[in-house]
């Protein structure tokens, strides 16, 4: 490329430097016609206020979302993101001394940026030293962090110096330039000089292959490590920005930024999984979110109806991002007219003559056949299961113990195994669906609207009387489908990357459900489910004896039935599946199908548990749902776990919610506990060095 | 490729082009510019005030003067101030908001203040000196709750405690000042404590959780912010009678006051454990009008009236001794002191009942349900 002068390459070079950054390109271009959008509708022109203030409302969740991309990039994922802005914001606010009101700006963005970064290193020694997953090292670093915020400071207030607010919040040149977008700039000056380094190059190659990296002698650990400490530095810097621009400390101002990060990578145009995208687009996409507030209030979207506007925008943005020449939306149209014209010339599989087309296999005598190697002992045949299964098992047994020894009364207290049982039920049931999700290497974000809806249709329609049970439970049923069907259609077929669809779709549930019951769910659960979850036979509960059918049968359907076979297929490698004549899309949108049936029986249970239905009755059950997926010993990328694992996961992480309740220890000191539980729990599920 | 690039661009353009002129068509002319900001409306209490604050702005007496707006930011304080800043810039005259965080809001709304906005937090506080609050004062919720339980218990035996939201002021104000009357008397000992996140569904999964490990007969009293009506519940399916319920210091929600009635009341729509049962309670909630009433103080100050800038809501406190059911559950009604609706009217147990305010005689039970103000 040294010919850089004559015009021919000089286009060349150009368009493929336009190809390599469209998501960016485009998300720019989505931001643009959005402002363009808030200017031409709004009273007044768009002035530079206007746009100083759009920056700086930006500016937290864009700093936040570049760390989070880098993760991305690497082949990660970073949970503790949200968490660590809050815990700098709290050690900022309650560290500055109100009677000196003078603060030095390099001495505390150095103090916000050292905490994100030790956050990260903690983080990288789990992941890249001790090989863990990074979904569950950091959502045990985001339970650990919630609980040292708490320590910290236990309440909103504290104190952070007017001048932070000043520097940061004001202009770089005035009139011109506002000071976020110069230190979004500066943070991205430093990542396209990272880029261009030998570590940049590792970067982007261990998110791409990670044995090719390897093999081609880049050190993984370092580069991994690297990156989460690169990472905690960049949410140091949001959380910096935060307590700039709230000039006062709140231990929860954090966390609910996580998922609209994530959001913002993707619309940004970064794949999840790595290798491809960049922080630019990220900027972009942070923007593109933060401006959907504004273009909610000048269009005056009543509240009802603002996050289904929120997830239509979402899904917009995410396929004006994907639709290229190689999308997956046109691949399948392609793939469509193929088949149209196969059709039409009679040439489909089907319309072909029923003659048995298979290789002729010479079979082998039974002379070779007979000294058949004895079948392997079941430890052995079932190894890798065993493996990744037993630690949660180990550990559940290890609670069990410590809490008959602390608290008295469980090993041989049939009611504490039912409860255990009946509280674990809810969970069991939503692992199948998000475990399966998993298995495919996706991830199913509209668990808890799907949980919420269906309980409030249900408790709607039956409303205290058993024999309306009958009907309403298929019809709830029959709408997590549909709901599961447009979660797999979009992902399938239009190719949105599933943690958008999801999240929109779980956006869109909720106006739904919030447009169905105007705000109070009416209605309430029927004597028999109510009787189903709660009473006792002797020391059982009728659920019980449910679970004990459900988890059959969701072992049989993952490991005996060509579906789970699919499912595994699918995970270990989409285009070896497809290559090998699974139909992936049909199977992923069975798969989604699934996940939502299992929101929906999750929903009708707690309604039958708790009496009622109440909007919001799901938010509990989406981290959870993936955590015990995780620590049962499933892959987050898919291709790996047992079901039975993953019921292990869910009764060590109910057993130890029942141990910790069963004390009276600071909700602090149990998040704390909690994470470290979990963490511990993992350790051996690390995975084995590479070769 | 690049001109399909356009075509889908101008696509996109043309769509939300089409959406903006069907929606910002009537401008109000002449109409005070008000704008409500709201939290994560995914909860009953949310929903509830939302309802008020639309029916207090659609009463007859408002009507004229006020052009409301209602947005939603979810459980993220960024996007509200985002939003409060948008709401300025879009010519706010004021602004009623429901604040996230009672300290991450301050800079926004001194801007806002510069600008001649009244700023009105309702329900928590937003500590910024130029905002307007109206709030009942937690740290008496707390105690007073926490008193009456003391005072049942007569001072001796094991409790158990279920909080709020861990890190909001709201739950620490209450829970520190119940744990301060607590600590007065030694033999009232909390024997578990759970976070409940105001919510009756949690409040169920956490006693389940407590009750793994303890019997109902190791308990003597509940203090709980929410879940009094789910804990009644679980007592009766535990085999317990009306009779033998724990006395509970608790929410305000329609379901826990029903229970409140003495056994064998008749009253529509009643089905255990929906139902009276004589249980002993104080009920106590901060109550949801607080938002329709900043609505009203916001006009009264825009229109040049003197407006305290904190507003203490009487903490509404229902004993057995005052419980009483309302018919229609009109404004006239509760003013003669009626503070429980039939679950005929009010089917969610969930619900909030502390509706009732002197100070706003333009909703009753019907704004509280579906936004439809008094006549």
């Amino acid at each position: 490329m040294s010919s850089g002068s004559s015009p021919v390459s000089m286009g060349l070079g150009l368009r493929r430097a336009l190809m390599r950054n469209r998501g960016a390109l485009i998300a720019a271009a989505v931001l643009a016609i959005l402002l363009f959008i808030v200017d031409w509708i709004s009273a007044g022109p768009l002035t530079y206020f206007d746009v100083s203030f759009l920056s700086s409302g930006g500016a937290t969740s864009a700093l936040a979302a570049i760390g989070q991309t880098i993760v991305i990039l690497s082949g990660g994922f970073d949970l503790s993101a949200g968490a660590v802005i809050s815990l700098v914001n709290v050690v900022l606010a309650s560290s500055m001394d109100p009677m000196a009101p003078g603060a030095s700006i390099l001495l505390w963005t150095t103090v916000g940026i050292g905490v994100g970064m030790a956050v990260g290193a903690f983080n990288g020694f789990f992941i890249a030293v001790l090989r863990m997953q990074p979904i569950v090292v950091t959502l045990s670093t985001m339970f650990i962090l919630q609980g040292v915020t708490l320590l910290v400071m236990d309440k909103p207030g504290g104190f952070v110096s007017p001048d932070l607010g000043t520097f940061y919040l004001g202009d770089a040149i005035a009139g011109w330039l506002p000071m976020p977008l110069v230190v979004i700039g500066v943070v991205l000056l430093a990542w396209f000089w990272l880029k261009g380094t030998r570590f940049g190059t590792a970067l982007y190659a261990v998110g791409s292959d990670v044995d090719s990296a390897a093999s081609v002698g880049i050190n993984i650990v370092l580069v991994r490590f690297a990156v989460y400490v690169i990472a905690g530095g960049c949410y140091g810097l949001a959380g910096v920005f935060i307590s700039a621009q709230t000039g006062s400390g709140d231990p929860l101002v954090g966390n609910p930024l996580l998922l609209s990060m994530f959001a913002a990578v993707v619309v940004g145009g970064s794949r999840l999984g790595g290798g491809q995208g960049g922080p630019v687009g990220t900027v972009f996409g942070a923007y593109i979110l933060m401006m959907v507030v504004n273009i909610l209030l000048v269009l005056n979207v009543s509240a009802y109806y603002s996050t289904i506007a929120e997830g239509t925008i979402l899904v917009l943005a995410a396929l004006a991002g994907s639709l290229s020449h190689t999308s997956v939306l046109a691949a399948q149209l392609r793939a469509a007219r193929a088949r149209l014209a196969a059709w039409r010339a009679g040439m489909l599989p089907s319309q072909l003559e029923p003659i048995d087309r298979r290789l002729k296999v010479a079979e082998p005598s039974n002379a070779q056949r007979r000294p058949a190697s004895p079948r392997p002992a079941f430890r052995l045949r079932n190894a890798e299961a065993l493996r990744y299964a037993l630690p949660a098992y180990v550990c559940l047994l290890a609670i069990v113990i410590v809490t008959q020894i602390w608290l008295g009364r469980a090993i041989l207290n049939p009611g504490y195994w039912n409860s255990l049982l009946v509280l674990s039920s809810f969970l069991a049931v939503s692992a199948l669906g998000q475990g399966t999700v998993i298995l495919t290497g996706g991830l199913d974000l509209s668990v808890p609207w799907t949980i919420g809806i269906s309980g409030i249709i249900l408790a709607g329609m039956v409303n205290g009387s058993d024999s309306a049970l009958v009907y309403a439970l298929p019809v709830v049923l029959m709408m997590a489908c549909a709901i599961g069907f447009a979660n797999g259609f979009g992902i399938a077929y239009l190719g949105i990357s599933p943690i958008v669809m999801t999240l929109a779709t779980n956006g869109i549930l909720q106006g739904f459900a919030l447009l169905y019951s105007q705000g109070t769910p009416a209605g309430f659960s029927s004597p028999m489910l109510r009787w189903f979850m709660t009473a006792k036979f002797g020391f059982v509960t009728p659920v019980v004896l449910l679970m004990v059918v459900f988890v059959a049968g969701a072992v049989l359907l993952l490991g005996r039935t060509p579906f789970g076979r699919r499912v595994y297929g699918i995970g270990n490698g989409l285009r070896a599946a497809r290559l090998s004549g699974i139909g992936v899309e049909r199977t992923l949108i069975l798969v989604y199908m699934l996940s939502a049936v299992c929101a929906a029986i999750v929903g009708v249970m707690l309604t039958g548990f708790s009496g009622q239905a109440s909007l919001g009755m799901g938010d509990d059950y989406l981290l959870p749902s993936i955590a015990v997926v995780v620590v049962g010993g499933a892959l987050i990328t898919g291709g790996r776990g047992h079901y039975l694992g993953m019921l292990g996961g869910v009764l060590l992480l109910t057993a130890l919610q029942m141990l910790l309740a069963g004390t009276t220890l600071p909700y602090a000191t149990r998040a704390i506990l909690y994470g470290l539980v979990v963490l511990g729990a993992v350790m051996a599920l690390r995975e084995r060095r590479l070769q | 490729m690049e001109i399909g690039l356009k075509v889908r661009q101008l696509a996109l353009l043309a769509g939300m082009a089409a959406c903006a002129f069907g929606v910002s068509g009537a401008e109000a002319a002449g109409k005070h510019k008000i704008f409500l900001s709201m939290s994560y409306i995914g909860n009953d209490w949310q929903a509830e005030a939302a309802n008020m604050v639309k029916a207090i702005a659609a009463h007859k007496s408002l009507a004229d003067k006020v052009d409301l707006q209602v947005q939603v930011a979810g459980p993220n304080a960024q996007r509200q101030i985002q939003q409060i800043n948008a709401m300025v810039q879009s010519g706010a005259e004021a602004i009623v908001v429901y604040p996230i965080s009672p300290t991450a809001l301050n800079q926004v709304v001194k801007n806002a203040c510069d600008k001649g906005v009244k700023v009105f937090a309702y329900d928590a506080e937003i500590t910024e000196p130029c905002a307007y609050n109206v709030h009942i004062d937690q740290l008496e919720a707390g105690r007073v709750t926490a008193e009456w339980l003391v005072k049942k218990l007569n001072g001796k035996g094991n409790i158990i405690a279920i909080t709020g939201v861990p890190g909001t002021s709201v739950d620490d104000q209450r829970t520190k000042a119940a744990k301060e009357v607590f600590a007065k008397y030694p033999d009232i000992k909390i024997v578990g404590e759970a976070v409940g996140m105001w919510s009756q569904a949690v409040a169920r999964t956490e006693l389940s959780k407590i009750l793994a490990t303890r019997s109902w007969g190791d308990i003597n009293g509940l203090w709980m912010q929410v879940g009094c009506f789910t804990a009644n519940s679980m007592q009766l399916e535990a085999g317990k009678k009306a009779s033998e319920l724990l006395p509970c210091a608790g929410e305000g929600s329609n379901g826990g006051r029903i229970q409140m009635l003495p056994q064998g009341t008749e009253v529509e729509g009643a089905a255990a454990p929906y139902a009276p049962a004589g249980a002993q309670r104080i009920s106590y909630a901060s109550p949801p009008y607080s938002g329709a009433l900043a609505l009203k103080l916001a006009v009264e100050a825009i229109e040049g009236k003197d407006v305290p800038k904190t507003t203490i809501l009487p903490l509404p406190v229902v004993t057995n001794e005052t419980i009483k059911l309302c018919n229609e559950g009109t404004w006239e009604e509760m003013k003669a002191g009626c503070n429980v609706f039939k679950p005929s009217l009010v089917s969610n147990p969930g619900w909030f009942a502390s509706i009732f305010s002197d100070q706003t005689p333009e909703i009753g039970l019907n704004a509280a349900l579906v936004g439809q103000p008094e006549n």
